[in-house]
């Protein structure tokens, strides 16, 4: 909108605003509240400022990080999303590009794309026995390896929808002018597409990233005691230990702290990132 | 193009390709058989039967209450979700102070992680202590949250609202800032209503990303598992156990791996109904613009 408010429409608006940004905020502020409260006063919400109502305390944490499987979960999660990401990089970015560059005429760009956006309609769980069964039969079950092989699988239709709509948006002109000059395809691809999408590169690592730490569903099927992700660490300390206001809000802030930060550096890409690019087709 | 050869397309193409036919196909292919198998762990493929497993399925009361607030939830959330994005995109589309600010707040939940937003959502509805009957307090109200069947789906679909309603906003909020100012110009010389501008103007722009929104949301909407299982561990009693969850308890729990492939083979016919018709419409705007 173009125009100026009158004033008591302005009054609503922001009203509005500042409700919604409590509404947004809160789960975060309990969060972290609760995991510097001291036990004995976590079961009153009223007694909500520092130093004045309680004295916070690290107990929470020096619970929690001495705590193996809560570690354990988080460098889990950590290897799990980084080789997910790194696989899905290369695989997906190579794909995307021979989609957005090269002509396929047995079977045509738009089907291979059409083809790779419909897995993203799949219901993870449809194939969760198959890979079960799979898993075990080549002795990955609870590996880290076995769960990177899932989240490839699930993230790299979206890898590779992204990066092609990335090097679609590309000028096409300055990797003509370096084949003229002799350069084969990979050297193209390699020192001038991939330089000019590095921005798009870096927003499609972030997404995959994200989407890695959060999966639980076969997290859950498909390790246990020594693969276990920081989800499973989560759902396990949910019914063993019932409600320990503490530990659940330190473990909430190990798990999405990561995945905020990079929302905060992501901003710009954002929205495009989330619908594949096909708000920009 | 002249130097372009035709090896290096494969090259580029191929272990994506191959990836998703063997990671993928292959195990749906290997599911559908499954769903027609006698087949528990331990035990192995039993006995080829047929529709049986299909037709247990479809006899079970617990198949249809699942499905039932599979889809009330779906329905909730993606409507609440949507209407809320849309409202909060057009407020953050005017012309306001601190408009980054508003942005970056209104899309912080967007990557958080669902399993941790639940067991947080365990803190946040625990009756005695928790933040949400505090509040309710101050109205002189006590709900039982986490202890009736009602209080789980709601308190379910609250925190779906809260983790997602970020998503609908970023997407529709993009929409609304591709809206050309000579559209603007063009409507405000006819009308100062911006209610006016929203309906005639705005609202038609961005029927695309609308629909991309529900589509998007809905298939995700569908498989949920991880918020409220965290949250409620599928109960009180059966109250929260939503399709994906019903699915894994019955292939990870009781290891009935013949029922389990055919249940998630029915989601996979119902998601992939829904997003014919979405997709038709999608196709239909898309043509439109």
């Amino acid at each position: 909108m173009f125009k100026f408010m009158s004033k008591p429409k302005k009054a609503m608006v922001y009203t509005v605003l500042v409700l919604a940004t409590v509404w947004m905020l809160i789960p975060f502020l309990w969060t972290l509240e609760n995991a510097f409260k001291p036990s004995i006063k976590l079961f009153e919400p009223g007694a909500a400022i520092p130093f004045l109502q309680y004295q916070p305390t690290l107990e929470h944490w020096n619970f929690a990080l001495f705590h193996q499987s809560v570690i354990k979960g988080l460098i889990n999660s950590i290897v799990v999303s980084l080789g997910t990401t790194g696989i899905v990089l290369i695989i997906g970015t190579m794909a995307g590009y021979a989609l957005a560059r090269y002509r396929f005429s047995y079977v045509k760009n738009k089907d291979l794309t059409i083809f790779f956006l419909s897995q993203r309609v799949l219901p993870p769980v449809v194939v969760l026995i198959p890979f079960f069964i799979i898993l075990m039969r080549i002795n990955l079950v609870d590996t880290r390896l076995g769960l990177i092989l899932v989240n490839v699988t699930f993230n790299l239709p979206f890898g590779i929808l992204i990066m092609r709509s990335i090097f679609n948006e590309i000028p096409v002109a300055i990797e003509e002018s370096a084949f003229v000059d002799g350069a084969n395809d990979y050297q193209v691809f390699w020192r001038i597409a991939l330089p000019l999408a590095k921005n798009g590169l870096l927003a499609t690592a972030l997404i995959v990233f994200a989407f890695s730490w959060n999966e639980a569903l076969f997290a859950l099927t498909l390790t246990g005691a020594k693969a276990q992700t920081l989800p499973v660490m989560i759902l396990s300390a949910r019914s063993t230990r019932g409600v320990r206001f503490g530990f659940a809000a330190v473990n909430t802030i190990l798990a999405i702290g990561p995945p905020i930060i990079l929302t905060i550096f992501l901003q710009s890409n954002l929205a495009r990132g989330l619908t594949f690019g096909a708000l920009k087709e | 193009m002249a130097g372009k050869s035709r090896a290096a397309k494969f090259v580029f193409l191929l272990p994506a390709l191959l990836w998703v036919l063997g990671f993928v196909l292959y195990p749906l292919i290997n599911s559908f058989s499954l769903s027609f198998f006698r087949y528990t762990l331990g035990r192995g493929r039993e006995a080829f039967i047929g529709v049986q497993n299909y037709i247990d399925i479809f006899n079970s009361p617990e198949f249809w209450f699942t499905l039932k607030i599979t889809i009330y939830y779906v329905l909730i959330t993606v409507t609440a979700e949507t209407l809320l994005g849309l409202f909060l995109a057009w407020m953050v589309n005017k012309r306001i102070q601190f408009q980054n600010f508003f942005r970056t707040v209104y899309t912080l939940p967007i990557f958080t992680t669902t399993v941790a937003v639940g067991y947080l959502g365990v803190t946040i509805f625990h009756e005695t202590g928790g933040l949400a009957n505090w509040v309710m307090g101050w109205f002189g109200l006590d709900i039982q949250w986490l202890s009736s069947a009602t209080g789980a789906f709601a308190s379910s679909v609250i925190l779906d609202i809260w983790r997602w309603t970020p998503f609908a906003f970023i997407i529709l909020l993009a929409g609304l800032q591709g809206v050309s100012k000579s559209r603007y110009e063009a409507a405000m010389l006819d009308t100062n209503s911006s209610f006016q501008i929203f309906r005639y103007v705005e609202l038609p722009a961005i029927r695309f990303s609308l629909l991309l929104v529900v589509m998007l949301r809905m298939v995700r909407a569908f498989k949920v598992f991880g918020l409220p299982f965290s949250l409620t561990g599928g109960g009180p009693g059966r109250s929260t156990v939503f399709y994906t969850l019903y699915v894994y308890r019955t292939s990870m729990k009781y290891f009935d791996f013949g029922h389990g492939a055919a249940m998630a083979y029915v989601l996979l016919i119902i998601v992939m109904i829904v997003i014919f018709q979405l997709f038709r419409l999608l196709r239909e705007s898309f043509a439109a613009e």
